[in-house]
């Protein structure tokens, strides 16, 4: 089941247009949305609730357009932007009694229940929390409403390695769960982790939305000398740059092996640079 | 609605919300331009969207399950309380301070019921300035309350002024209660429904305007 379908969201700034942006998220995936500081990640997210005013396209949670039906969907969704940074000096405690009472389906025995899964003292205030614990305070808050899709601008960014990989355990154990999870990022390794689908976005264009096992199967990545660098080789090579010893570059899996030199798998990272440099 | 209040009041609400309440206690002062005390309503107000910009209200507000003109209509709501606590406050005060000294205010306008009348006025007058000004671009609230709070100014001096200029004033409103009570209920009555769709208008054009924000 589709929990969010995008279709055409195009929005045009002055120096920036998000073009056409089109991908979907199904029920108990993990969507990684993934591109360069500022390919237009966030303000996608943002046009899906409306913050941002879209030109022209098409948004449906669980099927039903945005706009008409903007109290339910809420109401089934956390959108989490980082971690909480409002009422910094106000404590969980008093932000949470507030919060709750907006949501319907709010349940106080699986709030609890996070808090104390995610450490969390709801006697101190944000301003007392690490960056990771911020973001837990946050993801505690939507999923004690029961959300069934997550959408979450940058989750890890600025998080220690292990916290980030606690909160991919979460992820993947929510998902298992039937949560579904769109999360953006340009930690692309986080992906690797946890990652049903990517879509990734360059310059306010998808550039793909797929299976994770597909993106990665389509690229090759190749480090090669000078010598070896051919002029053929150049019109086939995506994202040629300068390496410690020669070049690397990422490439088709039939131009790889064209080449006949040493290919190996390229992972998110390997391709998103390369995919940048063109 | 309710809910929305309850956040104004238990996150959003700034301390001289409550503080500048007390200050209703002015208008027992002998002599004082007592429209300064609703100055004071208004400084609070801005201290309340400032305080809101730092602490990310907006950000905070609009993933909450509720449509945007809705977090508009909880904040002018709040402000609506406010100004009108602070006024009825008022009240007791201005009945003592003309108990305790039947001679008129020096400075300018008697603490009267005209005087509460042209309150509502200025007070509905700046909910249309400040909030229109402020949910077009919430970043710019300092902007939002200079021109808001240069109009209370102006009105403060044109109001007082006109209690020694003008004859009408002087000899019928800017006299203690019940002298000239028809006049003085006119005036409140006017102030009143002026007040009301002031602000009403404030928050039609308000929430339109933030609807229409991109954020």
């Amino acid at each position: 089941m589709e929990v969010l379908s995008i279709k055409g969201l195009t929005k045009h700034y002055e120096k920036f247009t998000l073009n056409n942006v089109s991908f979907t998220v199904q029920q108990g995936e993990i969507m990684g949305f993934i591109g360069r500081n500022g390919a237009g990640k966030t303000t996608t997210l943002k046009a899906l609730l409306n913050f941002v005013h879209p030109d022209s396209g098409e948004i449906f949670f669980f099927g039903k357009p945005f706009s008409q039906n903007e109290y339910d969907i809420k109401q089934r969704i956390g959108f989490v932007s980082g971690g909480v940074d409002y009422y910094t000096r106000k404590k969980l405690r008093s932000i949470t009694k507030i919060t709750s009472a907006f949501y319907t389906n709010w349940d106080e025995t699986a709030y609890h229940k996070y808090m104390e899964m995610f450490s969390l003292d709801d006697t101190k205030t944000p301003a007392q929390l690490s960056a990771g614990m911020k973001v837990k305070y946050n993801l505690a808050l939507a999923l004690s409403h029961h959300a069934e899709l997550l959408i979450l601008d940058e989750p890890t960014s600025g998080l220690d390695p292990v916290s980030r990989d606690d909160l991919l355990d979460v992820f993947i154990a929510l998902a298992k769960e039937g949560t579904s999870i769109l999360f953006s990022t340009h930690i692309t390794s986080d992906l690797d982790k946890c990652a049903d689908r990517i879509t990734y976005i360059r310059n306010g264009s998808i550039l793909a939305s797929e299976e994770l096992a597909t993106f990665l199967g389509k690229y090759r990545s190749l480090v090669f000398s000078e010598d070896q660098l051919t002029s053929s080789m150049r019109e086939k090579l995506i994202g040629l740059k300068p390496a410690k010893h020669g070049y690397s570059a990422i490439a088709t899996i039939k131009d790889a092996e064209s080449f006949g030199l040493e290919n190996l798998p390229a992972d998110l990272d390997t391709i998103m640079v390369h995919l940048e440099k063109e | 609605m309710t809910k929305m209040l309850m956040k104004e009041f238990r996150l959003a609400m700034h301390p001289t919300n409550l503080i500048f309440l007390t200050l209703s206690a002015m208008l027992i002062i002998p002599n004082y331009p007592y429209y300064v005390t609703f100055f004071y309503t208004t400084l609070g107000l801005f201290f309340l969207c400032l305080n809101g910009r730092e602490n990310h209200d907006l950000e905070y507000s609009i993933t909450l399950p509720v449509r945007k003109q809705e977090i508009v209509k909880g904040r002018i709501g709040f402000a609506v309380l406010i100004e009108l606590a602070q006024l009825l406050l008022a009240i007791p005060f201005a009945i003592l301070r003309n108990r305790l000294s039947p001679v008129g205010n020096e400075v300018g306008m008697d603490a009267n019921i005209a005087f509460f009348g042209f309150s509502l006025l200025m007070l509905g007058a700046f909910n249309l300035q400040f909030f229109t000004a402020y949910y077009k671009n919430p970043d710019k609230v300092g902007k939002a309350y200079v021109i808001s709070s240069t109009f209370v100014f102006l009105f403060i001096v044109v109001a007082e002024a006109l209690t020694h200029i003008a004859p009408f004033f002087h000899d019928q409103l800017d006299t203690p209660d019940p002298q000239f009570l028809q006049a003085k209920l006119i005036v409140l009555a006017i102030g009143s429904v002026s007040f009301i769709i002031l602000t009403l208008v404030s928050y039609l054009i308000s929430a339109k305007r933030f609807t229409a924000l991109d954020l």
